[in-house]
């Protein structure tokens, strides 16, 4: 029967569980670290934390360093997934309905955006933002943060929106529609998931990114994840207290995942699956 | 092959396409140019810099360090396309296509692709470690290996390949998976009829499906693995000595760190040149792969 | 206000060059719209995507030139003209 359900061998099924708890494994050794106090982590190995505790958790949501860099990147997150994608929306509609003059070579432009390293523009990003007034605030990461998430949200909104048959546009122009009113009243309740899907990668791109946000940022800003590198403090690491916010920056991901499951790979592969 | 283009024939379509425009060119045209300005001089404060010419250019190309760390990620990215694409097809292969355990299975495959990149390196920082993590501990005392990635450079490159493989390689899955899915049933069907083996049924009918991922996902993990940084940064900040010290590391280390615009300008534009050429190389086998 | 930028004269001038290129490719475009053919690239290519190709290609001789030899860049750039001619007409 195995090979019904779609060229799948018989012990294809173990190998590819036993393929899942491997992935797990260092994020439970994460999770594990991150319940136990500081000395029991250096001073003997074991597999089971031998005492539980939660002072790591504590002492993160103590210190207002920490909880205000996690709540510093919830905020410039979430703005850049929203502008991302208010920008993004018209444009992905211009590229899967009209031809216009240079429209391939400007998607392709996008394209060289979203695969550029960072460290490339990053040179003079400290002085634009501080020329223009945002540096150290959460618009400028959000800002800053459009150069990728710009791209990817038109690319992904254009590759789902590619698959609404034009006939509709056609009828609702027919039926006295004003490009505006058919785009809010008709399309955008037909592309709901692909909204959800490129506002939670906007989000999680934005979320997992760490060299712009670090360098355009000093304390009013700064976000959880330069937090993170600098806990190398005199006295060594904090292993406990870095698994512990290592954990709770999964969080925002791991719960939202549930929702967009099925369109994962399509968002990632810039909607082109 | 080409089918004819649905779209309407509309320049003012670019109305619609302006706020991109403006917002990327804030992002990244006005960065690109001064980058460009900054790689013909030497700037010490905007109104005290001498202008140099070519000498940034020469010495981007020439100074060994830029060189091997150009070599470095080269051989990083070939390295973890030869891994992770055969991997993860494997992977989705072996993925359940039906019941329960689907959605089960998504949601943990694609859950290292949700972590934030330095705490993916946070996880492997702790997790190598021979004293205090599970896979360095058990890597040097149960198979009694001499393992150590912050003193031997070996052993740090295979931390940071072994790292991208498990970060990266559920990508590769997901999108083997995403195409593997889109092949009607009768194919396998047909293939049982014929008696096909389990091999044959891969190579003639799934491999030739998937195409057109595999293009995106080569496309991806090229891209992405050749402007590494977060990871690499957390996990051994470049070493030890220079061993990982991949170009966007030696670039940010020249930018954020030394503030020398001049020749991280210089070696910023010949680094996007690679990225672009790559880029539009893919970019080229996706659309036409696309008809 | 735009101090920052540190222009110089010359790569104020190659934007410009970049920038009236790009209007008289638009307004080419506009007068008689581009025609996608294959040439000895081998693949299908319109004006633009030559242009682009043409570009690249006498950057990468630029750059290789500066990486292997010392000899006058004024000689670099004319192979650069030449490859972006070559590509642009044949390519």
């Amino acid at each position: 029967m195995a090979r019904t359900t779609g060229g799948r061998l018989p012990w294809a099924r173990t190998v590819f569980w036993l393929y899942v708890a491997t992935l797990m494994l260092p994020l439970l050794w994460m999770f594990g670290m991150s319940i136990r106090p500081n000395e029991d982590i250096l001073g003997s190995f074991s597999l089971i934390p031998q005492r539980v505790t939660f002072e790591n958790y504590q002492t993160f949501f103590g210190d207002p360093s920490w909880y205000s860099s996690y709540l510093n990147s919830i905020v410039y997150t979430s703005m850049n997934a929203v502008m991302s994608l208010v920008v993004a929306l018209p444009a992905a509609y211009a590229f899967s309905r009209f031809r216009f003059a240079g429209d391939k070579h400007l998607f392709f432009w996008l394209l060289t955006n979203r695969m550029a390293p960072p460290a490339v523009f990053l040179l003079p990003f400290f002085q634009i933002y501080q020329a223009v007034g945002l540096f150290d605030t959460h618009l400028g990461v959000a800002v800053a943060h459009m150069l990728f998430n710009v791209p990817l949200a038109v690319w992904i909104l254009e590759g789902f929106m590619s698959g609404i048959p034009r006939e509709i546009d056609e009828t609702a122009a027919v039926d006295g529609y004003s490009l505006p009113r058919f785009f809010v009243r008709i399309f955008l309740p037909l592309i709901r998931s692909a909204i959800g899907v490129t506002l939670f990668f906007c989000f999680m791109f934005s979320w997992v990114e760490l060299l712009i946000a670090r360098t355009i940022t000093s304390v009013d800003a700064k976000p959880i994840a330069a937090t993170m590198t600098r806990t190398v403090s005199a006295a060594g690491v904090d292993w406990g207290l870095l698994a512990a916010a290592g954990v709770l920056t999964i969080v925002p991901g791991a719960v939202v995942i549930w929702f967009v499951r099925n369109y994962i790979a399509k968002g990632f592969a810039l909607g082109r699956v | 092959m080409t089918r004819p283009d649905p779209r309407r024939r509309a320049n003012r379509a670019w109305l619609l396409v302006l706020p991109v425009v403006v917002s990327v060119a804030f992002t990244a045209v006005i960065p690109l140019m001064t980058v460009v300005n900054f790689s013909v001089q030497d700037v010490f404060s905007p109104t005290d810099r001498v202008f140099v010419g070519l000498d940034w250019f020469y010495e981007a190309v020439r100074r060994p360090e830029n060189r091997e760390a150009f070599v470095r990620t080269l051989l990083f990215s070939a390295q973890v396309l030869l891994v992770e694409i055969p991997l993860g097809v494997a992977i989705a292969v072996a993925m359940p296509r039906r019941g329960v355990w689907v959605s089960v299975a998504l949601v943990l495959v694609a859950l290292p692709l949700l972590i934030p990149w330095n705490v993916v390196g946070t996880i492997w920082q702790i997790f190598a470690r021979p004293d205090i993590g599970l896979g360095g501990w058990t890597v040097a005392n149960l198979l009694g290996v001499d393992y150590n990635y912050t003193l031997d450079s070996t052993d740090a490159w295979i931390t940071i390949l072994v790292m991208d493989v498990w970060h990266w390689t559920p990508l590769v899955a997901l999108l083997a998976y995403a195409g593997l899915r889109s092949i009607p049933q009768p194919y396998f069907q047909a293939a049982q009829i014929d008696g096909a083996s389990a091999w044959a049924t891969f190579r003639h009918i799934q491999l030739p499906r998937l195409r057109g991922v595999l293009t995106i996902a080569i496309l991806l993990r090229f891209m992405d693995s050749f402007m590494i940084y977060t990871e690499p940064f957390v996990v051994t900040g470049g070493g030890p000595g220079n061993a990982t010290t991949f170009l966007s590391i030696l670039l940010s280390k020249m930018a954020v760190g030394q503030f020398d615009v001049g020749p991280a300008g210089a070696f910023s534009l010949i680094y996007f040149l690679v990225v672009q050429i790559l880029c539009y190389v893919f970019f080229t086998a996706l659309t036409r792969s696309g008809r | 206000m735009f101090e920052w930028m540190v222009w110089t004269p010359p790569t104020a001038l190659v934007f410009a060059g970049l920038a009236l290129l790009l209007v008289v490719m638009t307004v080419w475009g506009h007068f008689s719209p581009p025609v996608a053919r294959r040439g000895f690239l081998r693949i299908e290519t319109d004006r633009g995507d030559r242009l682009y190709i043409g570009l690249i290609g006498a950057a990468v001789v630029l750059v290789g030139w500066m990486a292997v030899t010392d000899l006058s860049m004024w000689l670099a750039l004319g192979c650069a003209v030449l490859v972006v001619v070559v590509i642009g007409i044949w390519g």
